[in-house]
């Protein structure tokens, strides 16, 4: 027998996880009306589909329990486009750690999100704020080049690449590789990752960082070895910098502004499927009048 | 048909280690809308319960090949109600004889899907046992 679960009202908060993930735009605005809790830490793991994201969080999360209480992990996979259901995989990757009594891993579908996050994204992390978890990781669905969303969700972004992905690293040039606090070249027991730490490295390392300025970390990695230990050291060393130059108030403004921009971005949704089947014969100017004159009204 | 919004715990207690059945229903319940985890092979029913549990799904559905239905049915209702969430219902699928399949529903199963059912009328079924 496992030792009972640690974190005592479990099914309450999966409960509510689930009512925060179906919540209209109304309720949502009501429920961040009434709730102002101090956010966990937040860890936020991205990267494209397939490159060892949830292998690596399994491990993260049981070198991080040993210095934590209560951890939770938020893994998005994609929805869809076609029958609006989903496989939520990420799951099986983490049975290693699924039954640790301090771990608290909830799947989530992408459902209208298109940048690598999901509906009620930030409801759902209020929840987890609510429930008083030591940290958080987040983990995106697999991303191409431009989904760097997450930057406004976290405390400290971790990209995940794999030798494979040096095409798309030569794409991600100019988006989500500027974005990162911590890379990491995964599956290194792999052929061409010494190509892509290089190439990465190439990028990251020569890029102009201002006296006090986060440098990230190119660091490697694999099932095979114990590199998750530096992964973990980097991430405390990036929350101890954070603590000492981060502008707070930058970040809260652009949580906040990410935020109203996905509740009003669902709003419009909300709209479109409310409205009358007609609308959409109407001139681009009177639908986007009709819209904006609905979005006016207070909810 | 849909399912539109259902999340599905597909788990696979017991030894047996064929999970194709599984990965089936897994693909068609996808493709019907719903929500679908799978836990992979060889799960005890504490640990299916706990899963469904924490991912609050609105159904488990139990891929058993070894035919110790009655036994994994019970132990994961019984689970399933330590952690409060008897709501939950469980589902079977699998190698059923026909003369278990009441027994099955009489213990609380939400409905026994055979291997010799049609998946469009395993769906059909579920979605109904689900509105
Ligand atoms: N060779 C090798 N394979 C790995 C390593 N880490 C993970 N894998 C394998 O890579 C595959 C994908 O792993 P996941 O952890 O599911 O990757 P992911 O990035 O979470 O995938 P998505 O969520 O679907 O985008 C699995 O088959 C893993 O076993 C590694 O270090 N080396
Ligand atoms: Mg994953």
């Amino acid at each position: 027998m496992e030792s009972p679960p640690r974190l005592s009202n479990r099914r309450a908060l999966s409960r509510a996880l689930t009512r925060a993930s179906r919540a209209s735009v109304a309720d949502c605005l009501a429920a961040v009306a009434s709730s102002p809790h101090d956010p966990a830490t937040r860890i936020g793991i991205t990267g494209p589909p397939g490159a060892g994201k949830s292998t690596l969080i399994a491990r993260l999360a049981a070198t991080r329990l040993e210095a934590r209480a209560r951890m939770a992990v938020l893994a998005i996979d994609p929805t869809s486009p076609i029958s609006r259901g989903s496989i939520l995989g990420d799951r099986i990757r983490m049975d290693t750690v699924a039954e640790h009594p301090g771990l608290y891993i909830r799947s989530i579908p992408s459902r209208n999100a298109h940048d690598g996050l999901a509906d009620n994204i930030c409801e759902m992390l209020m929840v987890l704020d609510k429930h008083g978890f030591d940290e958080v990781i987040l983990e995106t669905v697999g991303v191409g080049q431009a989904d760097y969303e997450i930057r406004n969700l976290v405390d400290t972004v971790v990209l995940v690449l794999v030798p494979e992905s040096g095409d798309a690293v030569q794409a991600m040039k100019a988006g989500i590789l500027e974005t990162a606090d911590i890379y990491v070249v995964n599956k290194c027991d792999c052929a061409g990752a010494e190509q892509m730490l290089h190439d990465i490295r190439s990028v990251v390392d020569y890029r102009h960082v201002e006296p006090g300025e986060w440098r990230p970390p190119v660091l490697s990695a694999s099932i095979t070895d114990d590199s998750i230990a530096e992964l973990d050291e980097a991430i405390n060393a990036h929350s101890l910098w954070r603590d000492d130059h981060n502008d707070a108030d930058l970040h809260r403004r652009a949580r906040l502004r990410y935020h109203v921009e996905s509740l009003m971005s669902r709003r419009v949704a909300e709209l479109f499927d409310e409205a009358r089947s007609d609308l959409l014969q109407r001139p681009i100017r009177e639908v986007y009048a009709e819209l904006a004159r609905k979005l006016g009204e207070v909810l | 048909m849909s399912l539109k919004g259902k999340r599905i715990l597909i788990a696979k207690p017991g030894l047996d280690g064929h999970d194709v059945g599984a990965k089936i229903i897994t693909l068609a319940l996808r493709d019907a809308g719903a929500d679908v985890i799978y836990t992979g092979l060889r799960k005890s029913p504490d640990y299916i319960a706990r899963v469904a549990a924490d991912e609050d799904v609105d159904a488990v559905g139990l891929s058993i090949l070894s035919g110790s239905h009655h036994t994994l049915l019970a132990q994961t209702l019984d689970e399933l109600a330590k952690l409060g969430a008897a709501n939950i219902g469980v589902f079977i699928g699998g190698t059923i004889a026909p003369q278990d399949t009441q027994a099955l529903l009489e213990m609380g199963a939400l409905g026994v899907f055979t291997s010799e059912m049609s998946l469009n009328d395993t769906l059909s079924a579920l979605e109904a046992a689900l509105s």
